[in-house]
């Protein structure tokens, strides 16, 4: 029987064996999409290259009771996969663009009744990145514990946009994270905030003080997870690519990352949610420890010639039994610069040394940019010759 | 145990406090400021990158170790001027135009520098113009450049700021190595690189083979 993209997706999640192998990709970015395909919208490109479909959506709302609305100096987000920011009188946020040669340079000053705090962001086409930290000083966090607000999910625009999306695929989501940019994991938004190579050192020089910064930013996280109690998503993702072993110790992330993320995901599993846990970079040291924190699915389970670590074989064989797993496919490599028989064979690749007993879903480790769309064709079609018999 | 083994267990434990004691002890003891520095700092250090390479020590361990490597140095620089000693090999370091990326970078000129080296970190989001500035107005002459990349849009930052060098005459004047997460030996030979490391560790047995050839 032929299932539908969202049976086949599931199916994996948990860790059941489909018709064939789902195959989908992380999100596609808008350079992809307006330089390639005319802007096409994401279903379209879904469906065009025979990938199973994914919808992105992050409602969240205020909160009136507590003096909470929306930040009036955010423009209107672009696509459903940005939330709009919850300000309070309390927690303003202002911008001034700045004057920047090549990019697109802003800062924002979050004010609050015990002093400012700021931040400056600059983008390009493909991304968006922090110049100056938010956290400059240590007290800066008590400003931070005291102020900030909570966003919370609006179940009833996500059960909308589900319904409305039926069979087409998963519908998915991500933990909240900082305002203005923050990652999904507790201890990726603080690196934000602080920058890594500080808060790195900070584990080292005063972890009572990194342990109290994480612990602001978990409850404020919790808050969100709680609030998602009735929404129709199918997975939210947590984690981020500080967390991985390309970057910390497996110490470091048994000490700050774990215990903080790992009580997130029970508490989405307290309201029904499903996790999907994303450590772009190293894994293969942690392995164990991210399916302990018992997430639903992994991703991005990246080679080693794309800055990660896996071997995607023997990953299968550790916690394949464990976790549905998601990624694996070197897409700088088999999307540009080779020929459908080499993709075909890097899809083929990843079918056998994942795929095995179903609960994997292959896609690329993350994001693409420039692709041959032969290649990505190339992809789709040769996943659906993955059968399971 | 002896001042040096002190100074490399401090090292090895990122301890900059036990580092900078037994670097002062060691000088007030009169061990000369060269052979702390040689078999004391860089000697840990090369230790840390084989630690590295082994999967015992990640970045955050590497991380400490230089900045204990780093306090013991602020020591002996002064000496070490006054004695005439300079590092032996000058690298420009920078991540390539459009890559904000810099830990890759800093971890590279962490090794450079445990290593004996001397860096000069232009930091992120380098123009090639600037690469060639540096190598020109450096008054020692500069034996190395190392490029990062971390995205796999800045790659085509690393060959042309290679097709700039070279275009600049500078090309036989210097090596080049390249690195970060999508590079690859095999695109380092395509684009004309001299060379390719993998992580922070290798650098520094890349450098030391080119510059020895």
């Amino acid at each position: 029987m032929t299932m539908t993209s969202r049976q086949r997706l599931l199916a994996a999640l948990q860790g059941q064996i489909p018709d064939r192998l789902p195959v989908t990709t992380h999100h596609i970015q808008d350079y992809f999409r307006n330089k390639y395909l005319e802007g096409l919208s994401d279903r379209e490109i879904f469906d065009r290259f025979g990938l199973d479909a994914i919808h992105w959506t992050v409602p969240c709302r205020p909160d009136p009771a507590n003096g909470e609305y929306f930040d009036p100096s955010q423009p209107e987000p672009t696509s459903p996969r940005f939330s709009r920011r919850i300000a309070s009188d309390q927690w303003r946020i202002t911008t001034e663009t700045l004057p920047h040669p090549r990019y697109a340079t802003i800062r924002y000053t979050i004010t609050t009744p015990k002093g400012e705090l700021t931040t400056v962001l600059q983008s390009n086409d493909y991304t968006s990145w922090v110049t100056e930290h938010l956290i400059k000083e240590k007290k800066d966090i008590e400003i931070i514990g005291e102020f900030v607000t909570n966003p919370k999910c609006d179940v009833e625009q996500v059960n909308r946009e589900a319904q409305a999306f039926g069979e087409c695929g998963l519908v998915r989501g991500h933990i909240c994270g900082f305002d203005i940019y923050g990652q999904p994991g507790t201890w990726q938004d603080a690196a934000v905030l602080v920058g890594i190579e500080r808060l790195i050192l900070e584990t080292f020089d005063d972890p009572a003080w990194v342990h109290e910064l994480l612990e602001i930013l978990c409850r404020r996280k919790e808050i969100f997870v709680r609030s998602l109690a009735g929404a129709q998503y199918d997975l939210l993702e947590l984690g981020g690519g500080d967390a991985s072993t390309t970057v910390i110790s497996p110490k470091i992330f048994r000490k700050f990352v774990a215990p903080y993320d790992a009580r997130l995901i029970e508490v989405a599993h307290e309201v029904g949610q499903r996790i999907v846990y994303h450590t772009c970079g190293g894994m293969m040291p942690i392995l164990e420890d991210i399916a302990a924190m018992k997430p639903d699915a992994m991703e991005t389970f990246t080679p080693p010639d794309m800055g990660g670590d896996t071997r995607l074989a023997e990953a299968k064989q550790r916690i394949g039994d464990k976790v549905c797993m998601i990624g694996g496919f070197n897409q700088h490599h088999h999307f540009t610069g080779c020929s459908e028989a080499e993709t075909r064979a890097a899809v083929q690749r990843c079918f056998v040394e994942a795929g095995g007993g179903g609960g994997y879903i292959l896609s690329p480790s993350d994001h693409f940019f420039d692709v041959d769309l032969n290649l990505l064709a190339a992809f789709g079609d040769e996943a659906h010759r993955c059968v399971y018999s | 145990m002896n001042h040096l083994d002190d100074i490399f267990n401090g090292v090895l434990d990122g301890d900059l406090t036990a580092v900078s004691a037994h670097v002062q002890e060691a000088v007030d003891a009169g061990v000369s400021p060269v052979r702390i520095l040689q078999e004391g700092l860089i000697e840990a250090m090369d230790e840390v990158g084989t630690l590295f390479e082994e999967g015992e020590y990640f970045v955050p361990e590497m991380l400490i170790a230089a900045r204990a490597m780093k306090a013991g140095l602020a020591i002996l620089k002064p000496l070490l001027v006054s004695a005439n000693v300079e590092p032996a090999v000058k690298v420009v370091l920078g991540t390539v135009q459009g890559d904000m990326h810099d830990i890759g970078k800093n971890l590279v000129a962490i090794m450079l520098e445990g290593a004996g080296f001397e860096i000069v970190d232009l930091g992120t989001d380098v123009a090639p113009e600037t690469f060639i500035a540096a190598v020109e107005n450096e008054q020692k002459n500069v034996d190395l450049i190392g490029l990062s990349a971390l995205l796999t849009t800045t790659l085509a930052s690393l060959e042309d700021t290679l097709l700039a060098i070279e275009q600049a005459g500078l090309r036989s004047r210097v090596k080049i190595i390249i690195g970060g997460a999508p590079v690859t030996a095999e695109y380092a030979d395509q684009i004309g690189a001299d060379g390719f490391a993998p992580d922070a560790s290798q650098a520094v047995t890349v450098a030391k083979a080119l510059l020895t050839n």
